[in-house]
């Protein structure tokens, strides 16, 4: 029963570390685009610069769950390495009962007003042919942090398994990728 | 023990010269004739990490008062522009006699009694200048493909007229400009441009079209304003009036030292004036804008029209007045 | 009195090894509500959005990109190993390479968490492949990605010219020297702890089987050194002639690395995704503890931490000498526990009054505290560099080897800064007005 939890909920941070990826590349092309088209063309649009950072937003905030999933958040590990897994486990379940949900829970209810007062004022660019519907890039802020929740539950049951016994610990996965 | 402590948000840096002194002077003025009894606190950007968020701070209530400039809030609400400067628009003395005798404060007070927040001016840093350029601007042609740095309205004029508006972080501005990734850029007047160097890199100095009477804002949160007792309301009004006007005599004297000293240290700066049909054009082009949105926005247009016939009242008498005095002194 | 306490109790917590983000961010929750409640919170948005408008810090994701697919075409490693060989006889060849390509990215961004990381991808793994003492290796590329905050273009100095009221470009100038320092010091260091302590760098031994003579060899290296770089240079080289400003440059080094990839038969689609997998994987690291730490800064200044340092400043005594020395103390001894950003904000803004008063050249103070604050990134146990590149290692390599393996080059950034407060005609710099 756990593990299908856990299955489900990792596969949910991986779609949202998919979603990012995409808009990574999206984002390279779109710089790279503009320089030259500065360059060479003499022309360029506002909303196409404006876009630049808006897709940037997007990568890291939204990263961040996928971060979560692969064991990506660096940790200081002067004590940590030489704990039993049990208690690495208790660790990580107790930082994000206490620290990591109420942090977001509190970020996606500041949030709420902010969100809403650039809806309800039909806020857009402030510059020549910048974009509109500024609410929407502002929603991805709350968006995100309810996405690291999810995230985050998956991350509780995983270490509730480890706990329990059921699963080796994770290494940090970014050694399987870079070397 | 002040009886109220209030706190303020500003747009600035900790330490900004002339318009953070402003912020400061308002806010001693404030606890020295309340005796005490209301203070001041202020929190620069480095602080709240809000440069652009004051007006919703203010608004939600997070500060009770804020100092910045109202176009920046033009994206979410077009009408706040016109309690700043206007291109082609009134000069400073002549805007300071829209905002209290001419009807301009009843008019920001209908644009901003909508979000909750009694807007006050808050200092003016007199006429701006129309920025640095590589290159001399000879005719129309010159500013095709041009390539900008300039936000905001005056941006939206200038890409009419094909200049390539380009968004430049402040901080890679010098490099920027420096480099030829761009051919030209925007930033206040000789009172705040020496700062950035941009006197070294540059070769010519366009006198401005843009902003003739940047006045900057303070806001109050509505509610906790009408909290205060009567004599603190009116001691916060008179320390607002005073230092804005303050922080105009302030900026003429440091524009005044520094076009002085750019003069003698840097006498390769060319300070130079658009060509008639440049600004002809332009002034064509920030009319039909204007209109266009005028006829969106009845309040837009109720605003505009107040302005534009009380400038033609104003400009009169300064054409009689300052202009006749200074055309005869400097032929 | 509470923003003390706070950082107290964060030291500890980090120690328990939850990660470094959520720990601060945590923290911050925790006293938050104690001292002020929920309502503080909704600041939290405003905080987050001004990371998300801040431009610049896009050169993270692309330089990240550019170095992972450096990494994964071998590129990388090629023109580290070659380098390193090129040294010859010399130990450490790797390591001194490092420093070089690390000063050459250190020109094209400002931003330390683009090319700590970059370099950490880059050449952390080769120099495990070479058996690298652990230490130096991390150590070298710390100090090596740190360098970009002296060499111009660095938002240190853009924020210090803001804050003295000098030019930007002022302070690029008057940076190179001490940067270009620095980077000779490095040098020098690894060469010669490395030709005592053998064993610490292995030699590199290219191609060892084919047995080419040696100028053939030589050829080979120099034939694997100028595509990667070229491409560095490339984006040097948009800044330089127009084409790009220091974020978009970083752009042109993704797409560079991409092509580059491309010309050695390297690329796949399976790579690219690969890459940007990681890079989403590890910009997510280095945002999630810029907004942990917007969270701490934001309770540790509201709490009235900020005036408490402030007031500890105004104590400071009076006279040249004894106010640059103790400044610069208090600066370094700061910098241990809080962010650049605020030491910049909360505190020069004190001390620059007080060094224009005794007649000290405001450029030539900016730079020393510049260099000071880079060290900041150095020092253990916030040290965001720190951080950043535990991040991006593998798991053999400890908080500790890093921790261990930045000391060194902290003493050598500190013995330029005094270099530099006792000589700073050496470097061109008048003390003076
Ligand atoms: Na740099
Ligand atoms: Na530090």
């Amino acid at each position: 029963m756990l593990l299908k939890v856990e299955r489900i909920l990792d596969r949910f941070s991986d779609v949202i570390g998919w979603i990012s990826a995409v808009l990574m590349l999206v984002m390279l092309v779109n710089v790279f685009y503009d320089a030259i088209l500065r360059y060479f063309f003499r022309t360029g649009s506002i909303a196409m610069q404006e876009l630049e950072w808006h897709i940037f937003s997007i990568v890291f905030l939204f990263g961040i769950s996928y971060a979560l999933k692969e064991e990506g958040h660096v940790r200081v590990d002067v004590l940590y390495d030489g704990f039993s897994p049990k208690v690495k486990a208790i660790v990580n379940i107790a930082g994000t009962v206490f620290f990591l949900i109420p942090l977001a829970y509190l970020i996606i209810s500041g949030s709420i007003w902010f969100v809403h007062e650039s809806y309800s004022m039909g806020e857009i660019s402030g510059d020549p042919g910048g974009l509109t519907h500024t609410y929407l890039i502002k929603a991805v802020i709350p968006l995100s942090f309810i996405f690291l929740i999810i995230s985050a539950l998956g991350f509780v049951v995983r270490n509730i398994r480890i706990y329990r016994g059921l699963e080796p610990f994770p290494q940090q996965k970014i050694e399987d990728n870079i070397l | 023990a002040p009886k109220y402590r209030w706190k303020l948000a500003q747009t600035w840096g900790t330490g900004f010269p002339i318009f953070g002194d402003a912020v400061i002077k308002m806010a001693d003025l404030v606890k020295e004739m309340s005796n005490g009894e209301m203070e001041i606190r202020i929190d620069s950007a480095n602080k709240h990490k809000a440069a652009f968020g004051v007006l919703d701070m203010v608004k939600a209530g997070q500060y009770e008062m804020g100092h910045s400039a109202s176009y920046y809030w033009k994206g979410k609400d077009m009408n706040t522009m016109f309690f700043t400067t206007m291109p082609f628009g009134m000069i400073a003395p002549e805007q300071y006699a829209w905002f209290y005798y001419g009807g301009g404060m009843e008019l920001m007070k209908e644009v901003y009694d909508r979000h909750g927040v009694y807007s006050y001016p808050g200092g003016n840093t007199s006429n701006q200048m129309g920025g640095w350029f590589q290159k001399e601007i000879n005719s129309l042609s010159d500013l095709q493909g041009l390539k900008m740095r300039v936000p905001g309205f005056a941006g939206e004029v200038l890409s009419k007229l094909g200049v390539v508006v380009t968004n430049i972080p402040p901080g890679e501005l010098y490099t920027a400009l420096d480099r030829g990734t761009i051919d030209a850029l925007e930033w206040v007047g000789p009172s705040l441009d020496l700062n950035m160097g941009f006197h070294k890199i540059a070769p010519y100095y366009y006198t401005g079209w843009h902003e003739p009477a940047t006045e900057l804002q303070f806001l109050v949160n509505q509610k906790k304003f009408d909290a205060l007792p009567k004599h603190l309301q009116k001691i916060l009004e008179v320390a607002m009036e005073f230092s804005a006007y303050d922080m105009y005599a302030r900026s003429y004297n440091d524009s005044a030292v520094n076009i002085d000293k750019l003069g003698t240290e840097y006498p390769n700066v060319k300070v130079k004036t658009f060509p008639k049909d440049v600004i002809a054009a332009m002034k064509v082009e920030n009319e039909k804008l204007l209109q266009a949105s005028a006829a969106k926005d009845p309040m837009f247009k109720k605003i505009y029209d107040a302005q534009t016939a009380y400038m033609k009242k104003a400009r009169r008498w300064t054409e009689i007045s300052d202009y006749a005095y200074l055309k005869d002194n400097l032929e | 009195m509470i923003g003390l306490i706070m950082f107290a109790v964060c030291l500890g917590l980090l120690l328990l090894g939850f990660p470094v983000a959520f720990t601060f961010g945590g923290a911050a929750v925790v006293f938050g509500l104690i001292a002020e409640g929920q309502g503080m919170f909704a600041m939290m948005p405003h905080r987050i959005w001004s990371v998300m408008n801040n431009t610049i810090l896009m050169a993270i994701p692309l330089f990240i990109f550019m170095g992972i697919i450096l990494q994964k075409s071998k590129l990388a490693e090629r023109l580290l190993e070659s380098m390193g060989f090129l040294f010859g006889e010399m130990r450490g060849g790797v390591a001194i390479s490092t420093i070089l390509v690390g000063a050459l990215l250190a020109a094209s961004t400002g931003v330390v968490g683009a090319s700590v990381v970059a370099m950490g991808v880059i050449s952390l793994p080769v120099m495990l492949k070479y058996n690298y003492d652990k230490k130096l290796a991390t150590g070298a590329i710390c100090a090596a990605g740190t360098l970009g905050q002296i060499i111009p273009p660095s938002i240190i100095l853009i924020i210090l010219g803001d804050v003295f009221q000098v030019p930007v470009g002022d302070l690029f100038m008057a940076a190179f020297w001490p940067g270009v320092s620095l980077v000779l010091f490095y040098v020098i260091y690894i060469a010669i702890l490395t030709y005592f302590k053998k064993d610490l760098a292995p030699p590199i031994h290219l191609d060892g089987k084919e047995y080419g003579t040696k100028k053939q060899q030589v050829i080979r290296a120099l034939k694997a050194i100028i595509p990667p770089l070229t491409l560095i240079v490339l984006v040097l080289g948009s800044i330089l002639f127009g084409v790009a400003t220091p974020t978009e440059s970083s752009a042109v080094g993704g797409v560079g690395a991409v092509i580059l990839a491309g010309m050695y038969r390297q690329l796949s689609i399976k790579m690219v995704w690969n890459s940007a997998l990681e890079t989403v994987k590890i910009t997510a690291m280095v945002f999630a503890i810029l907004v942990g730490a917007t969270a701490f800064s934001m309770v540790f200044t509201y709490t009235g931490g900020d005036y408490l340092v402030e007031d500890f400043m105004m104590g400071l005594p009076a006279g040249k000498w004894g106010f640059l020395i103790l400044s610069m103390l208090v600066i370094m001894v700061l910098g241990f526990f809080i962010d650049f950003v605020e030491i910049s904000y909360i505190i020069v803004p004190i001390l620059a009054p007080i060094a224009a008063n005794l007649g000290i050249n405001p450029i030539w103070y900016a730079i020393l505290v510049a260099m000071n604050l880079q060290t900041s990134f150095l020092t253990p146990p916030f040290g965001f560099s720190l951080f950043y590149l535990k991040g991006v290692s593998p798991s053999e390599v400890k908080t500790t080897d890093i921790y261990k393996g930045v000391v060194p080059f902290i003493i050598i950034q500190v013995f330029v800064l005094a270099i530099l407060i006792v000589f700073p005609e050496f470097f061109g710099i008048s003390s003076i007005y």
